[in-house]
């Protein structure tokens, strides 16, 4: 009965199970006390920061390329032609004229060989081309508009552009060829200077993250300052105390890492899915090739082995100052 | 085994700490390191054990010019020196068994070897129970025994122990230096850097004497066998 109400009462009582104190419980990992440090969380929430910075920037870098190339692409092979409304003169040409001639010349250019398709563009295609300067209540029959015509040449054309402008002027007189071949170069530079940005940004926040963990690594070890120098006493080589930080720095750097990934590709969802539901067409489009997603999955196992190689870097560099 | 020739040290800009400083240790030898304080022990063990580097003279260790060794060469070399601080400096972290295998998990031995060699040590030391707590929570004269375990267990070629019997009363300071004797038996050299006079006097082994960072070697007294002056202790 006694040994029963012990049992009863020891399953009662949680302070009934003894405690061990000042013993190692845990599994030596190193010889160093790397796993106790309080920069620990420290250097994974920064390389988690920094991971999630990092892709953001890669993303953005990743969609500007991907739209400069659906932008060239786009408009690759393709001219526009212009029949103006006024004459050289600056007299307003009666709008049925212009219409035969945009028709004569749409005619003209579908004779041609190396011409895959020219098509005269439609009057709600110019209402919406010309709405954002004068607005979506324009009356078109008040307004000279000029004859439009899309013109798309085969894939191996090659044509004489200026030969070709010669040709239209013998229906049009004023027919003008608009490559978008300006404002193309400009906004592919603009673009272009975005990428570069995004890459510096990017490239900026990795060495920021190597600079910190170096910072990390030296702190670790001004901390363990007594630890060190006796298992450099005891005969530990450089490189033995370096690989105990390096495998500290790349187990912190992959949790970073990965969470930071993580974390990043949640924050690009939420904001493709901002941007699409405000309507914001300046942004650009994060759909990823499922090679640029395998690069972002991977991002953090360089990042880590950078962290890791300067680690040990950092770490012989404090010990060659030691005898 | 180990010759110091002319070896000065100086820190910094500061006097010199050791001048000219002369003398040989032949292998299986046992010298007492005895001076009044600042004369400059500390600064010689710490030349002893490679924790520093001459600022002149020649020091050859086990057959090899330290001054032309390069970085893995020295780690090697002072894997063959057993040292026991006077503060142990035990690793806090990690529990006795772990603090023991340490120099043999720098050497790289097997850990099936190492499991064997530190419980053996352990036990034979009278800690084979204590082998999972931490040094802090282990007495002084527990945590020496820790530390000199640590400092026996590759069976060094040279031992050198900084005031070994410093906090100690005399009884157990007296059982720590015939440990020592034991193992200089065994063949390790020995050098104790000790203020114990009374310890000086029963072990009659060489001494090396530092004034003013000058050294010089005496003969020990001629007083008695060891068995005689070791009456009591046992």
């Amino acid at each position: 009965m006694k040994k029963l109400m012990h049992q009863f009462s020891s399953l009662k009582n949680p302070f009934y199970k003894e405690k061990v104190l000042g013993v190692a419980k845990e599994k030596r990992r190193y010889d160093l006390p790397l796993t106790h440090s309080s920069n620990n969380t420290f250097l994974r929430l920064l390389i988690g920061l920094m991971s999630v910075l990092g892709v953001l920037a890669l993303s953005a870098s990743f969609a500007l390329s991907a739209m400069t190339h659906r932008w060239s692409e786009g408009l690759d092979h393709k001219i526009s032609v212009e029949i103006p409304a006024a004459d050289s003169g600056g007299e307003i040409i009666a709008p049925g004229i212009v219409k035969s001639m945009t028709e004569e010349a749409a005619k003209m250019l579908n004779t041609r060989e190396d011409v895959a398709e020219a098509t005269i563009m439609e009057e709600k295609d110019v209402r919406e081309l010309l709405s954002p300067w004068l607005g979506n209540d324009m009356v078109m029959d008040s307004i000279p508009i000029p004859g439009l015509i899309s013109v798309t040449f085969d894939k191996n054309a090659n044509p004489d552009l200026k030969d070709l402008e010669l040709q239209l002027r013998d229906v049009a007189p004023r027919a003008r060829i608009d490559t978008q071949e300006n404002w193309l170069n400009d906004v592919v530079r603009f673009t272009g200077a975005l990428q570069f940005t995004a890459i510096l940004l990017g490239l900026i926040i990795g060495a920021t993250t190597l600079v910190a963990v170096a910072g990390g690594v030296r702190s670790k070890l001004s901390e363990n300052k007594e630890e060190l120098e006796l298992l450099h006493l005891m005969g530990a080589s450089d490189s033995y105390i370096a690989r105990q930080l390096q495998r500290h720095t790349l187990i912190l750097s992959l949790q970073g890492g990965i969470a930071g990934v993580i974390a990043g590709c949640i924050l690009l969802f939420i904001i493709g899915m901002v941007a699409g539901k405000m309507g914001v067409n300046l942004v650009p489009d994060f759909k990823l090739s499922e090679i640029q997603k395998a690069f972002l999955v991977i991002s953090p196992i360089p990042i880590a082995l950078l962290a890791m190689m300067t680690a040990r870097f950092t770490v012989l560099r404090v010990l060659n100052k030691m005898p | 085994m180990i010759r110091y020739e002319h070896v000065g040290l100086r820190y910094g800009i500061g006097p010199e700490v050791l001048e000219d400083v002369n003398f040989t240790l032949e292998p299986g030898s046992f010298h007492f390191l005895s001076g009044p304080s600042g004369a400059g022990k500390t600064s010689l063990m710490s030349l002893l054990y490679i924790g520093r580097m001459p600022t002149r003279g020649l020091i050859r260790m086990f057959g090899q010019n330290i001054g032309e060794m390069n970085r893995d060469q020295l780690a090697a070399l002072r894997q063959r020196i057993g040292v026991v601080f006077q503060d142990f400096r035990l690793l806090n972290h990690m529990s006795s068994f772990d603090n023991v295998a340490l120099p043999l998990r720098i050497q790289g031995r097997p850990e099936k070897e190492i499991q064997n060699n530190v419980r053996e040590l352990l036990d034979w030391v009278g800690l084979g129970d204590h082998k999972h707590a931490l040094p802090n929570t282990l007495s002084g004269g527990q945590q020496q025994r820790v530390a000199i375990a640590r400092a026996v267990i590759t069976r060094p070629r040279l031992l050198l122990a900084d005031e070994p019997t410093g906090n100690l009363d005399d009884e157990i300071g007296f059982r720590l230096m015939a440990l020592f004797d034991q193992l200089n038996r065994m063949g390790t050299t020995v050098v104790i850097a000790t203020h114990n006079q009374s310890i000086m006097d029963k072990f009659g082994h060489k001494r090396l004497i530092l004034e003013k960072g000058r050294l010089r070697i005496e003969e020990p007294p001629r007083r008695g066998n060891l068995r005689q002056r070791l009456e009591g202790v046992y």
